[in-house]
């Protein structure tokens, strides 16, 4: 079976299970709904500063409701020892990685389409305008951030310590796709246009193809023997 | 295509989990149409032998051959081992139904919706199929796991203590199922320490200790 027929089920699966629960959705969406809303309210913003504050609590709320969500993503899998049930499978081993990679970033699209317009909206940063670029780099962030999460719970899938591990070493990991995406925000939300925020789009471009590119590669040995 | 084999042999198989020895180096042969009973105290290293076989660990050292095949091509040879582990491998929130469906789509079999629909029938699941594996008893989910086993009309099909939880009509049928795969020519070894159901199946029982094969029984 091909690698991408086989990721696509794996992504589909989890996708169902989440649509009959809604375990992850819920309490991941709830968590975002209230880091925004404690950040509103906690920094007293008006419109000048309101631009240099939203980023980093949309950021945050990102960073946090992914972790969470990949948490439980994986454990899904450790539960009953199901992972096992995939790697009998006849399918090659990436495509379990980028399967749950695919899982984990539509989910966190979908809380995503809540949290964004709930920090403008509290944060009161004028919209038009803004929400192709503003889309594009919190799809790009996100990405980065799931494919190296991912990578590090199925590592962890072996690992006592595997929560300790993923916030430890997924977080300097990603800093740099973070520390993009936050800044890229920053300015985007200050009034820079689209041909200003490239250089940002370009740098988060890159992040995402090596790190997939590298989790797809490494995910061959590391799914290999669990 | 799918790989065949009509024999699964090991040489010197070893295995280690950091200090300790799980599997000491085994030399075993196990050939099409017959079914291997393996039992043994826990810890003596039944259980890594299918892991080992079911190509879900490496081996520290020693060989194992599918046929003519070794394992670079696990890939396919996946395709043709069926494996009953003692954790079920079932996802708890999905349907037996589900399970089933899901491991024949990943197995690439046609109509994987009917194969898995003709089993569950077949293996009187239909009575439960639609309900979450978690509200499954042992024994149901069992059932679950041997199905998903027998999907892909395994070659190799490796069972660890597979009477677990079934009762004494599901533990007949689940006999003769042995004996039908027997009879296609399927290569079975099964771990149990059950007395009276290995007696029912074996053809060979070998017995481990500490890691080795201790001593053949005819």
């Amino acid at each position: 079976m091909n690698t991408l027929r086989a990721a696509w089920l794996v992504a589909l699966k989890d996708l169902q299970l989440e649509m009959r629960t809604k375990e992850i959705l819920t309490s991941t969406g709830l968590f975002a709904f209230l880091v925004v809303t404690l950040g509103s309210l906690a920094f007293y913003t008006d419109p000048v500063s309101s631009p240099n504050v939203a980023p980093g609590v949309l950021w945050i709320s990102i960073l946090f409701c992914g972790i969470l969500l990949i948490g439980r993503s994986w454990a899904l899998e450790r539960e009953n020892d199901a992972v096992y049930g995939l790697l009998l499978a006849p399918i090659p081993r990436p495509s379990i990685y980028i399967g749950k990679t695919v899982s984990a970033l539509i989910l966190l699209f979908a809380i995503e389409l809540l949290l964004v317009p709930l920090c403008l909206i509290f944060f009161q940063i004028e919209a038009s305008g803004i929400w192709l670029p503003l889309l594009a780099l919190v799809f790009l962030g996100s990405l980065g951030f799931v494919s190296t999460a991912s990578l590090f719970s199925a590592v962890g899938i072996r690992t006592r310590a595997r929560d300790l591990m993923l916030s430890v070493l997924v977080f300097p990991l990603v800093a740099p796709a973070l520390l993009a995406s936050a800044v890229a925000t920053r300015e985007l939300f200050a009034g820079a246009s689209m041909t200003e925020l490239i250089g940002w789009l370009r740098i988060l471009t890159a992040f995402d193809l090596l790190f997939v590119g590298f989790g797809v590669w490494i995910s061959r040995h590391l799914l290999s023997e669990t | 295509m799918k790989l065949d084999f009509e024999e699964v042999s090991v040489a010197g198989l070893a295995k280690s989990y950091g200090p300790t020895l799980a599997l000491a180096g085994v030399d075993l042969r196990f050939e099409a149409g017959e079914a291997t009973v393996i039992r043994g105290s826990n810890g003596s290293g039944k259980s890594t032998l299918l892991w080992l076989l079911a190509m879900l660990a490496h081996p520290t050292r020693g060989e194992i051959r599918y046929g003519r095949y070794g394992v670079s091509r696990a890939d396919e040879l996946r395709g043709r081992i069926g494996f009953v582990a003692h954790q079920l491998q079932l996802y708890p929130g999905l349907s037996g139904h589900e399970n089933l469906v899901l491991a024949a789509k990943l197995q690439n079999i046609p109509y994987a919706q009917k194969r898995a629909t003709d089993l569950c029938e077949a293996l009187s699941l239909d009575e439960y199929w639609e309900r979450p594996v978690r509200t499954y008893s042992r024994g149901q989910a069992q059932r679950v796991s041997i199905a998903r086993a027998l999907l892909h009309q395994p070659r190799l099909l490796l069972m660890d203590e597979p009477a677990t939880g079934l009762d004494i009509k599901s533990t007949a049928s689940f006999i003769e199922l042995v004996e039908q795969q027997k009879r296609d020519g399927a290569i079975i070894l099964i771990v149990t320490h059950e007395a009276q159901f290995a007696g029912a199946v074996a053809d060979r029982v070998l017995h481990m200790d500490r890691g080795r094969i201790a001593e053949p029984h005819p």
